[in-house]
């Protein structure tokens, strides 16, 4: 762990993971507690192995992102199949109809740093 | 002819999906929404979250407020339509209001089903329906529960965690085999007495209103049974009688195409009042959700999106269920999967023809299904063994 940035004060991130840590088409959570956000932030591996973070929470109800399916640019929900685009946080498809938040991570010599409250 | 008009009766899923759908895909024209609610909520809940008094209505609308005047959506709350006037493109308010549309969309849904068993009877289908249904559900009511598929189980959930006392009737034992296969619905039956709720396998002949309640009479016994309040949850039936009237083709539903367009080439029907020509009504969220699309597309002259195997949701006593495609008895053509061991979640089991993955249940293993789904829509070749191994990443299945 390199730090707490809250909302994003730190310019070099915080460190959350290993990229062996995700596997492709998974997630992992990142408590709150570690980010400074009120939500867990969900960090997410496309199908090309690319990161990407978005608040934890369903915005449609309390299922966790982080335990979703990633395919195709969007993670689906793992409750009721709401979609949300990885890189923008809007919904894609209903039940869910308020947008999540994105978070900018980048991955350095195979460590992914997170940097809350700042846009991808 | 380009389409410049469209009204959608019915405030369901499949209404907005409708309307959802148009506008995603570049429908420049005017839209109208007639909503027998004032605003659009989400149905799943109200068996739920919201009968357990956990979520009011304004946390279930299945559009945020604004987003209806965003969209340049004319959403006219509150107003039930009367009369369907095909030929002319119009559709009669209550109010005397007539709306004229180049296309019109009946997504009407369905009422449940109230069989003449003689007494004041509650069922579950919209908001008012849960409403007067939660009053009753204190501790140590006696409800009586007729049904015991997707709704009557989560209504026996819900209750329980209200404290009241239950019991459920239904003549199939166990319910919902069909759906889920005898063994995971054996289990998922026992779950309502692990949980306090006891079960019989009968029917009601008759109900009696009583100073203190209902008397039930069960078929087989030879005294009726006392209880505060009974639920029907035996079904619904489409809602067709605007169709009806309007001459349109109806049979068991309003009949559609594949586009979701009526026998009237300028009405479109779609969710719970729809069916397709010779084909089973399915009355999940999803295939809700899905007419509108479809019927979106047609109204926008564009291809619809690739069919996908029909998939459900429920949950009950704290399990989420989950359901994808057909789930089959093992026959000389079908094996069943099991990835997991029965009774202990996370589950799933699969139903196989040859190589190819036909149906799936999980409990507590959403992913399986989406898996599941996937390898059904594509088409790919799996072998059991590697389905059943709890080890093997069902997502790297997918990609062989």
């Amino acid at each position: 762990m390199t730090g707490n940035s809250g909302n994003g004060g730190n310019s070099s991130g915080i460190r959350v993971a290993s990229l062996d840590d995700i596997p492709e088409g998974e997630g992992i959570a990142i408590s709150s507690k570690i980010t400074g956000t009120e939500d867990d932030i969900a960090i997410l591996r496309d199908d090309d192995g690319t990161c990407w973070a978005l608040n934890d929470t369903c915005t449609h109800e309390t299922a966790s992102l982080a335990e979703g399916w990633v395919e195709d640019g969007d993670v689906e929900c793992p409750l009721h199949s709401s979609r949300f685009n990885l890189k923008t946080g809007k919904v894609d498809g209903l039940p869910a109809t308020r947008d999540t938040v994105p978070h900018r991570v980048e991955v350095r010599d195979g460590e992914i740093y997170l940097f809350p409250g700042e846009r991808p | 002819m380009t389409v410049s008009s469209v009204v959608v009766v019915g405030g369901g899923i499949a209404g907005v999906s409708t309307v959802a759908e148009l506008r995603k895909n570049g429908y420049a024209g005017e839209l109208t929404l007639v909503s027998v609610d004032p605003f659009p909520y989400d149905r799943p809940p109200l068996s739920k979250e919201y009968l357990a008094g956990g979520r009011d209505l304004d946390s279930i609308a299945l559009q945020a407020p604004g987003w209806y005047a965003e969209q340049r959506i004319s959403l006219i709350g509150g107003a039930v339509a009367v009369d369907v006037r095909a030929d002319a493109g119009e559709v009669e308010l209550a109010d005397g209001r007539v709306l004229t549309a180049d296309r019109i969309v009946l997504a009407t849904g369905g009422r449940a089903i109230r069989p003449a068993l003689g007494s004041p009877s509650h069922v579950l289908r919209d908001v008012a329906d849960a409403d007067r249904l939660r009053t009753q559900l204190v501790p140590r009511a006696r409800l009586l529960i007729v049904g015991g598929g997707l709704i009557g189980a989560e209504v026996a959930s819900t209750a329980r965690g209200l404290g009241a006392e239950v019991m459920l009737v239904d003549p199939l034992s166990p319910p919902l085999a069909a759906a889920v296969g005898i063994e995971v619905a054996t289990w998922l039956h026992a779950l309502h007495a692990d949980h306090g709720v006891e079960t019989l396998t009968t029917t009601v002949e008759t109900l009696l209103e009583t100073p203190t309640g209902v008397a039930a009479q069960l078929k087989g016994e030879p005294d009726s049974r006392e209880f505060d309040a009974v639920l029907l949850a035996v079904g619904l039936v489409p809602e067709t009688a605007l169709a009806e009237a309007a001459g349109l083709e109806t049979s068991r539903g309003i009949l559609v195409d594949a586009g979701q367009v009526t026998s009237h080439p300028a009405v479109l029907a779609v969710g719970d009042c729809a069916r397709l020509r010779d084909h089973h009504r399915p009355e999940h969220w999803e295939a809700a959700q899905v007419d509108g699309a479809r019927a979106a597309a047609t109204i926008l002259g564009v291809a619809p999106a690739p069919d996908t195997a029909p998939w459900w949701w429920s949950d009950r006593y704290g399990l989420h269920v989950e359901g994808v495609g057909e789930m089959r008895s093992p026959d000389a053509q079908h094996q069943t999967v099991v990835r997991g061991v029965v009774g202990e979640p996370p589950f799933a089991v699969f139903t196989l023809r040859g190589e190819r993955v036909i149906g799936a249940v999980a409990v507590d293993d959403p992913n399986a299904v989406r898996a599941a789904r996937r390898m059904i829509d594509r088409g790919v070749d799996v072998r059991a063994s590697d389905l059943a191994d709890p080890t093997q990443n069902l997502r790297s299945l997918l990609r062989r």
